[in-house]
Order: structure tokens, then sequence, then C-alpha cells
């Protein structure tokens, strides 16, 4: 599926590209490939999708959007399109997906919900189910943060 | 907060979403929003060292990579919530990880070469830590993903 370069430049980066003149150019040193075959591959890499989206994560906390509440919403199934893209069509949601219920837990639609402060996450929430006449939900506010990493593939990999 | 001016917004709204693929990235961005390559260097080294970029990276599609991932919730008794996160954490496929005020209080995700290792390490992590009730809720639908941050 992925050639062992591709899975080399793509366990490259995972974590940060310098912030030099020629960034993919050290990149490439250190695999041992000219500069013009990883900036291809890298382009490649986008073009069909295995990379979403390459450039800067910001850490949303130190740039002013404090409050972030994960939303759980029990919404009938015969209008989860519907509400789906109402739902995303929110700009302060960054995710949302279709989940299966479980057991005593019978929400299945989930959002990502940023905001300055509590208080105005809140207040989307609330348009958002106005909007989408979803009276059951549960906003899930992260009182600490555990652990927040980025999946290193390949990591471990002895197939290539 | 720490401070950044409307240069700096400008630079982190371009670079989060429309990061030259090029040889000399920096200069191109430069060019576009009418700064030297070596102001463009300089300030986005301030906006890393301040923790405000966290990283300047690739995000993948899992499944694309041969992986799949999922959110699992937990619920941990209040007062071994940290011992729990402990045993969770150790794999290298949990990424991020939320207490949150629920009675499922521990969310994480988690990415695997394939269900069948995300389930077998749930019901390790369940007989480890005597936390039985672990719901897995693979994502069946995407309706949005957009980490881009408007500045």
């Amino acid at each position: 599926m992925l050639t062992t370069l591709e899975k080399k430049i793509i366990a490259s980066i995972q974590t940060d590209i310098p912030i030099t003149e020629r960034p993919f150019l050290e990149m490439a040193e250190k695999i041992g490939v000219s500069e013009e075959k990883y900036l291809e591959i890298l382009e490649n890499l986008c073009a069909k999708g295995a990379i979403r989206r390459f450039g800067a994560t910001i850490r949303h906390q130190k740039s002013g959007f404090n409050a972030n509440a994960m939303v759980a919403w029990q919404v009938e199934e015969d209008r989860i399109d519907t509400v789906g893209q109402i739902m995303a069509s929110f700009e302060a949601v960054s995710h949302c997906y279709r989940r299966d219920p479980k057991g005593d837990w019978p929400y299945n639609l989930y959002t990502m919900v940023h905001a300055k402060d509590k208080a105005s996450c809140l207040e989307t929430v609330r348009k958002m189910a106005g909007k989408a006449h979803i009276t059951a939900y549960k906003p899930l506010f992260s009182r600490r943060e555990l652990k927040k990493t980025s999946m290193e593939y390949f990591f471990t990999d002895n197939e290539s | 907060m720490p401070q950044i001016d409307d240069t700096d917004r400008i630079i982190l709204n371009r670079i989060q979403s429309d990061f030259p693929i090029a040889s000399r990235p920096y200069e191109i961005i430069a060019d576009d929003i009418g700064l030297t390559e070596n102001e463009v260097i300089k300030r986005l080294a301030k906006l890393k060292k301040s923790g405000i970029i966290r990283k300047i990276g690739g995000s993948f599609v899992p499944e694309k990579l041969g992986y799949i991932s999922t959110l699992c919730a937990a619920k941990a008794p209040e007062h071994c919530i940290d011992e729990f996160a402990a045993v969770v954490n150790r794999y290298t496929g949990v990424t991020h990880n939320y207490l949150r005020d629920n009675s499922f209080n521990v969310w994480f995700t988690f990415i695997a070469r394939s269900m069948a290792e995300i389930e077998a390490n749930l019901k390790k992590i369940s007989e480890e830590t005597g936390v039985t009730n672990i719901l897995n809720l693979p994502a069946t639908r995407i309706f949005k993903i957009n980490a881009h941050f408007n500045l």
C-alpha cells in the first residue's frame, strides 16, 4: 500500500519540521533522499489523501480558545445526515462524527466545540441544539488534559 | 495568552492549512504577505518557543496508512483516575486523553493496526485496572474535521 520511502517520509513529518531556510532539505538528508524526491513524495501523499493536512498545529488554549467541550448528541437516526451537516456548519465546531450508541450510552453524534470561555461555549451549544432541534445532549467539558501527543505511525514497523 | 500581533495572525492563519511544500517554504510565505524570509523565520521561531505553535508537520488519515482509530470512554472511580490514566497512557496509540465531567469520565482516542488489537488492549486495561466499563465508540461517519483556528 505504501512504499518504504513513503513510510519513512511520513515518520519524518510526524514531529516538527525545522524553522530554517531549507527545512525539507534537512529532513531529506536525514533519510538519505534528495530534497526534490522528498518534496515530490510529500506532495503526492497529500494529493492521495494520506496526509489530511500539512502545516502548523496551534495550541488553541494559548491562542484565545480557552474552553472546549465535546458534546454528545442523541439524534433520531433518520435525521442524522441533516443534523450532522447543521452541526458541521458551525464555525466553532472543529470535529463532527457519528458513532454507534452503546449499552446505556444513547448518544450517536459527537461535536468538538471551541470558544473563548465556558459560557460562550455553552451558548454556541444551545444555538446548535436550537437550530438542529435536539433536546437530548451532554456537553462534556474537559476538566484536565491527561495526555496529548501525535501518533507515531510506523514507529515499530518491521514490515518494510 | 502570549502577545501576538496582526502579522503573527496572518502568518498563523496561512501556515495552518496552506503550508508550501517547496524548497524554501518560508520565502514563499514571506513573498505572499510582504515580509522578508528572515522575518517570517524569526516570528515563527518565537511563536514556536512561546508554545502557540505546537508543531509544524503532517496530520494523517489513519485508515489510509493501514491503521484504524476510535474514541473510548471509561468509568474510572474518582480516587484512582491518575492510576487508570497512567495505564491507558502507556499505549502509544492513545494520543489524546481527557478527564471530563460525566460518569464516563476518562475519554481517550486509540489508534492501532486493527480493531482486534484495540479490543485486546482494552481488555488488558480492564484486567490491570479493574475498570471494566469502557465504551469503544468508533466513528461510523465523519461530517467534519477541521483543525484550523481562525485567529
